[in-house]
């Protein structure tokens, strides 16, 4: 099935002519299936996909092996319910796609199709787990992850390194409730896709901690829905690529009903050939009034060949908010660098420690400074 | 074996002639001030020494311990005892004080081959060097030079120092922005720096750093080059007078 090609007919072609996996039969894939026939898939003028090569994501999906039975491999506290996400009482937790529209999101549609592996996470009412569920494998190169943190429930997930997956992760944070997800994404020869979508309900809130360190081909969507009054996100990503690597990275929280809270931190390297895309969109609905939003995207350019493309995009449909978004793409501050030469300490040593404080201002983990090389 | 020789040094900017034949030595065990105008080349003389990019050197050489330095790199520089006090420390967040000095000290020790200090030794020694110059703890913790007052940012120039023990200081306008009890916490944590086998060069405008740490040798720099040199006495003078009757 291998092959490359820009051609959107003939991958939704491949893809519809090797139909459903048998996983989770409860499923529901026809609309999976409408979406990729209505020729959804991505294409090169679609505007989501514009730094992204369309031609090398279908290479991903095609080359992908097919649907495996295999075991999930996670961790969890007692008290929090984790199922296959085959267990027809998945079905029960909340309605897949609830998070997200199956249209905008047709990475969705390929993933669905091709559903072989999953869990679904169940946090009940009022319980504050009592350590993270860390999920550290899953069978299949599509996965699909439901999570429901019930009223006045608080959870930690902790998604491990997924390379070479296209893995979905749906949450619903109830009333009061609080998810913090993290999330490390760092094989360099990845080539992954994921979309996270999440609903957050009045009094609720959701944080997101997102480490990408390298990427082949990485391609993140993220939706946050504040449908409650009072909802609150907190979202922070670093980042860093290298070598040719290619990141993508489209972001939008949605502030569905009044006095919702979002704040968006994302700082990132890109070196040599790599792109690091972020695209930060805040959708204020009317109505949502006394919203409170803030994004702010630094970068750093390590090299004059690499490159950078971030756009904060606002939309506001309420005239009582607060909204703040803030952009730059720099080079790494030579001044600083001189600095830390002069008092011995040697120049890539020196912008290694640039960088993990640069990054740091977004997520500040230990996995950031082994990788610069800071520590061993 | 002068500790610092500086011999008939010249350098651009920009294409611009700054320092044109400047000479300067200092032995072991001594502190020089190098006092001058706005735009004599003070700052250009303690940046090059400390082997700053941009700084195009033309002709001359400075040797350290009889090795010439001028080609080094500024990590090099600092390996070999040299240390420059900046006039505009920079602002590094993110990067922590105390993570930023064991980076230092722990590099220099990779240079003599010795192991690296161990976390909670270097600690106590930060903190106190820290409360000798009568900086609060948390001081360490803070993002290097982020926030800080220009009289932290001063005594955090100090702090480096004592920690690193350099062989050869030079302090490029550390007087500058410090108010009267900042100056006195900053000259004694020089006066406790120095001994027989250092040297200090301090470059400075005023002569008021000077009542506190008392100068062997006080020259005046003009047009790029020292044009006048003699003791303590010196830089009363030009207290007194300006640098105006130099030029008569």
């Amino acid at each position: 099935m291998a092959g490359s090609t820009t051609d959107a007919h003939a991958v939704a072609r491949r893809l519809l002519d090797t139909g459903p996996s048998d996983y989770a039969p409860w499923f529901d894939r026809d609309a999976c299936a409408a979406v990729i026939a209505n020729l959804g898939l991505p294409i090169i003028r679609s505007e989501a996909w514009q730094h992204t090569n369309v031609g090398r994501w279908y290479e991903t999906v095609l080359d992908a092996p097919r649907p495996t039975h295999g075991d999930a491999v996670w961790e969890s506290p007692d008290e929090v319910v984790v199922r296959d996400f085959a267990d027809a009482r998945t079905a029960n937790l909340f309605g897949p796609r609830q998070t997200f529209d199956l249209e905008r999101y047709p990475l969705a549609a390929v993933n669905g199709l091709l559903l072989g592996g999953g869990l679904a996470i169940r946090v009940p009412a009022g319980c504050q787990a009592s350590g993270p569920v860390r999920i550290s494998r899953l069978p299949s190169a599509y996965q699909h992850c439901l999570v429901s943190v019930e009223a006045g429930a608080t959870l930690e997930l902790i998604e491990e390194p997924s390379p070479h997956t296209h893995r979905i992760v749906e949450a619903v944070v109830h009333e009061g409730a609080v998810l913090r997800h993290h999330r490390r994404q760092a094989a360099a020869a990845s080539r992954e896709c994921t979309l996270v979508g999440v609903n957050v309900a009045a009094g609720g809130r959701y944080e997101l901690s997102q480490l990408s360190l390298g990427a082949d081909l990485r391609r993140n969507d993220i939706l946050v829905t504040l449908a409650g009054a009072g909802a609150e996100t907190v979202l922070r990503s670093a980042w860093r690529v290298d070598g040719r690597g290619h990141l993508d990275n489209q972001v939008a929280v949605e502030h569905a009903l009044p006095g919702g809270t979002s704040r968006q931190t994302y700082r990132g390297v890109a070196a040599g050939r790599a792109r690091a895309v972020l695209n930060g969109r805040i959708h204020i609905a009317p109505g949502a009034q006394h919203s409170d939003a803030t994004l702010s995207t630094k970068n750093l350019l390590a090299d004059p060949t690499a490159e950078v493309y971030a756009k904060p995009e606002l939309t506001i449909f309420a005239n009582d908010v607060k909204c703040s978004h803030g952009a730059t793409v720099g080079a790494i501050d030579e001044d600083a660098v001189h600095y830390f030469r002069s008092r011995g300490i040697p120049d890539d040593r020196a912008r290694a420690l640039f960088v993990r404080g640069f990054l740091r201002e977004a997520i500040d983990d230990v996995a950031v400074a082994q990788a610069l090389g800071v520590i061993a | 074996m002068s500790l610092l020789s500086v011999d008939d040094l010249r350098v651009d900017v920009d294409d611009k002639t700054i320092l044109n034949g400047l000479s300067l030595t200092v032995d072991a065990g001594e502190v020089h001030a190098v006092m001058g105008p706005n735009g004599s080349g003070k700052s250009t003389f303690a940046n090059v020494l400390a082997g700053r990019p941009g700084y195009d050197v033309t002709g001359g050489a400075i040797t350290m311990d009889g090795t010439d330095i001028t080609g080094l790199a500024p990590e090099e520089r600092s390996h070999r005892g040299l240390f420059l006090a900046f006039q505009y420390p920079v602002e590094i967040p993110g990067v922590s004080n105390m993570e930023f000095l064991k980076a230092a000290v722990d590099a220099h020790a990779r240079m003599r081959g010795e192991d690296e200090t161990s976390a909670p030794e270097f600690i106590g020694r930060a903190r106190d060097a820290a409360s000798r110059l009568e900086l609060d703890v948390d001081f360490l913790k803070r993002g290097v030079n982020d926030g800080f007052s220009g009289g932290e940012k001063k005594r955090n120039e100090i702090l480096q120092m004592l920690l690193l023990e350099p062989r050869l200081a030079v302090l490029d306008e550390t007087d500058s922005g410090l108010d009267i009890d900042a100056l006195q916490v900053v000259a004694a944590g020089i006066n406790a720096f120095r001994n027989d086998g250092n040297a200090v060069v301090l470059v400075t405008h005023y002569q008021r750093l000077l009542n506190h740490v008392v100068p062997d040798r006080v020259h005046v720099l003009t047009g790029g080059r020292i044009v006048r040199t003699g003791d303590r006495s010196l830089a009363l003078e030009l207290e007194d007078k300006g640098y105006g009757w130099l030029d008569d």
